[in-house]
């Protein structure tokens, strides 16, 4: 009988060796299993070299697993007649803008995995006046990608994967690059897209400021899911953090060593405002 | 006056339909041992202005000046200066391209004509100041590193040479936190041990804050902002308005202090933070 997949992307008892590494006692990836619905934001942390890019890959069929299942949208990755259809509903976005955009203009750029699908050319003018609309990318369309500004750029490669309708976008650290106004600016694309087109996004970071903002944060460590929750949970376990030599957003550690000196503040305290606020009215009320 | 350029001004591609004036008669200058920072949104000309420092790009106009003579001197050989001035680029791993971290690290002194010798103590003191075991590491292909590891083999192989000032752009892009602590703790290390002179161009404020000396805002190619960290870090609305972000924890210490709680603004560490807000504390007490 037919039942509608409840996740976009699932990863089932996935283990993971690069080539030429099967018989290495630490796989890339092992024991993973991991489902993100339609619509939710996860944040995957973890020191360089726990798996996360390993994982993404893995999850737009770059990758296959060695042993176990990664399913998008109920299509095995290891289908290879399902590949180009897989890449289409997880699209990719690289931390490097630059190493994304292939064409000379922003509105070709926009249109290349378009007219990859040979879709008629009405249509495909149709999707990158919407997409640009969407981003706020009318002003460039005919504009050379490398004269953006980093923003920008990223902007335009959220756009290139947004035209193909998918239903989750992967992203790499896709703000490492970029200045605190690009990254403002591409957080809050991304939170749009995900709050009102319903897309997922499984992003990869190493701000714990970005980290905060997901609806569910999974921690990686050599290659396997050591936690996962909310973010006022997973990234308050300051304990757990540390032990990854990972560091909590600064209002966290803040908080906590001012508990420790007997400052009296709430647990599970997440965000500079709540810090904030928390401070003005034990101050204010003497 | 060690370092620095007099009303420099560096046009891309001049004459064509794309010509970019990326710096507009620019006029500061660094002292021996500073550390220092050239901060700025992307495309306010960072970069480009690094590679003035070192002689890669020659001004449109204005000069550059390293110990006292202008680059490109006669006693200044563009040569000479290269290995004065060592340059870390951003993602330098990815310019990676020998078998083994030993060879990456010996190719600039090999360059120099050194005896194999002397270019191999030079790669031993050179992983030792970044804290690698040669034993260890000497031998591995730079692929089998990690991020991190890669990031301190690439600021090694510029080691090497033995400058007398490191300049990195943008050195902590794509490291995790574990590797920006390392990496400050070496730039702090080499800063005040070795005596070099470090300039860094970021916009990642969050460690570079609490070790700076002089600091450079640019916007669209012009100098906006030059003077010491304690001066400009207290200046956040017209920081936020280039579109620049203070440390997560200095914010904290600046909507504190709005709200108007006493509390010194120009903190950069969270133990700094900490001492700030427990004064607040005992006062009340």
């Amino acid at each position: 009988m037919f039942s509608a997949p409840s996740a976009i992307v699932e990863a089932k008892a996935v283990e993971f060796y690069y080539t030429g590494e099967e018989t290495s006692a630490s796989p890339a990836l092992s024991g993973i299993n991991l489902a993100v619905k339609q619509g939710e934001y996860v944040a995957l942390i973890g020191p360089n070299g726990s798996g996360k890019t390993t994982l993404l890959k893995l999850f737009n069929a770059l990758l296959t697993p060695y042993t176990g299942e990664v399913m998008v949208e109920g299509i095995s990755t290891d289908c290879e007649e399902e590949i180009s259809q897989i890449r289409r509903m997880c699209g990719m976005i690289f931390q490097n803008p630059d190493n994304q955009l292939v064409a000379t203009t922003v509105e070709e750029d926009i249109a290349f995995g378009l007219e990859n699908l040979a879709l008629p050319s009405k249509i495909i003018r149709q999707r990158v006046d919407d997409v640009a609309r969407l981003l706020g990318l009318e002003g460039l369309l005919r504009q050379p990608p490398h004269l953006l500004s980093g923003g920008e750029k990223q902007r335009v490669a959220i756009a290139g994967v947004l035209a193909m309708e998918p239903r989750c976008i992967l992203m790499d650290e896709p703000t490492s690059m970029l200045d605190p106004a690009g990254r403002r600016e591409v957080n809050a694309t991304v939170r749009d897209l995900n709050n009102n087109q319903g897309l997922a996004v499984i992003h990869v970071t190493h701000f714990p400021e970005e980290a905060a903002a997901a609806d569910r944060v999974v921690v990686l460590s050599e290659g396997r899911i050591v936690g996962q929750g909310p973010p006022e949970e997973i990234l308050t376990d300051l304990e757990m953090i540390h032990k990854l030599g990972l560091q909590g957003p600064a209002a966290v550690e803040l908080a906590a060593m001012l508990r420790e000196d007997g400052y009296p503040l709430a647990p599970q305290l997440l965000y500079s405002r709540e810090l904030v606020d928390s401070i003005c009215s034990l101050e204010r009320k003497s | 006056m060690f370092i620095g350029t007099e009303k420099l001004t560096h046009t891309y591609m001049p004459g064509m339909p794309y010509a970019k004036e990326a710096l507009r008669n620019i006029t500061f200058s660094f002292e021996k041992g500073d550390f220092a920072l050239i901060i700025g949104p992307s495309g306010s000309g960072k970069s480009t202005l690094i590679q003035h420092l070192n002689g890669l790009l020659r001004p449109s106009s204005g000069r550059v000046f390293f110990d006292h003579e202008a680059i490109g001197s006669d006693k200044h050989k563009l040569l000479q200066i290269r290995r004065r001035i060592g340059l870390v680029f951003q993602m330098p791993e990815e310019q990676f391209f020998s078998e083994t971290v030993f060879d990456e690290i010996a190719f600039a002194p090999r360059n120099l004509g050194l005896e194999e010798r002397l270019v191999h103590d030079r790669v031993k003191d050179a992983l030792q100041k970044v804290d690698l075991d040669a034993e260890i590491f000497a031998g591995r292909h730079p692929f089998q590193l990690s991020a991190g590891q890669k990031r301190l083999v690439a600021i090694a192989a510029v080691l090497s040479l033995e400058p007398e000032v490191l300049i990195l752009d943008e050195p902590t892009a794509g490291l995790d936190s574990a590797g920006r602590r390392t990496l400050f703790k070496l730039l702090t290390y080499l800063n005040r041990n070795e005596r070099l002179t470090v300039i860094i161009s970021t916009h990642h404020l969050d460690e570079a804050a609490a070790l700076a000396g002089p600091v450079l805002v640019l916007k669209d190619g012009c100098l906006v902002m030059n003077g010491l960290a304690a001066d400009i870090f207290t200046r956040r609305s017209e920081l936020d308005e280039l579109g620049l972000a203070l440390p997560p924890v200095t914010e904290i210490m600046h909507n504190l202090f709005e709200a108007g709680l006493p509390v010194n603004i120009a903190v950069y560490s969270l133990s700094g933070a900490k001492e700030e807000i427990m004064k607040l504390k005992r006062r009340r007490d």
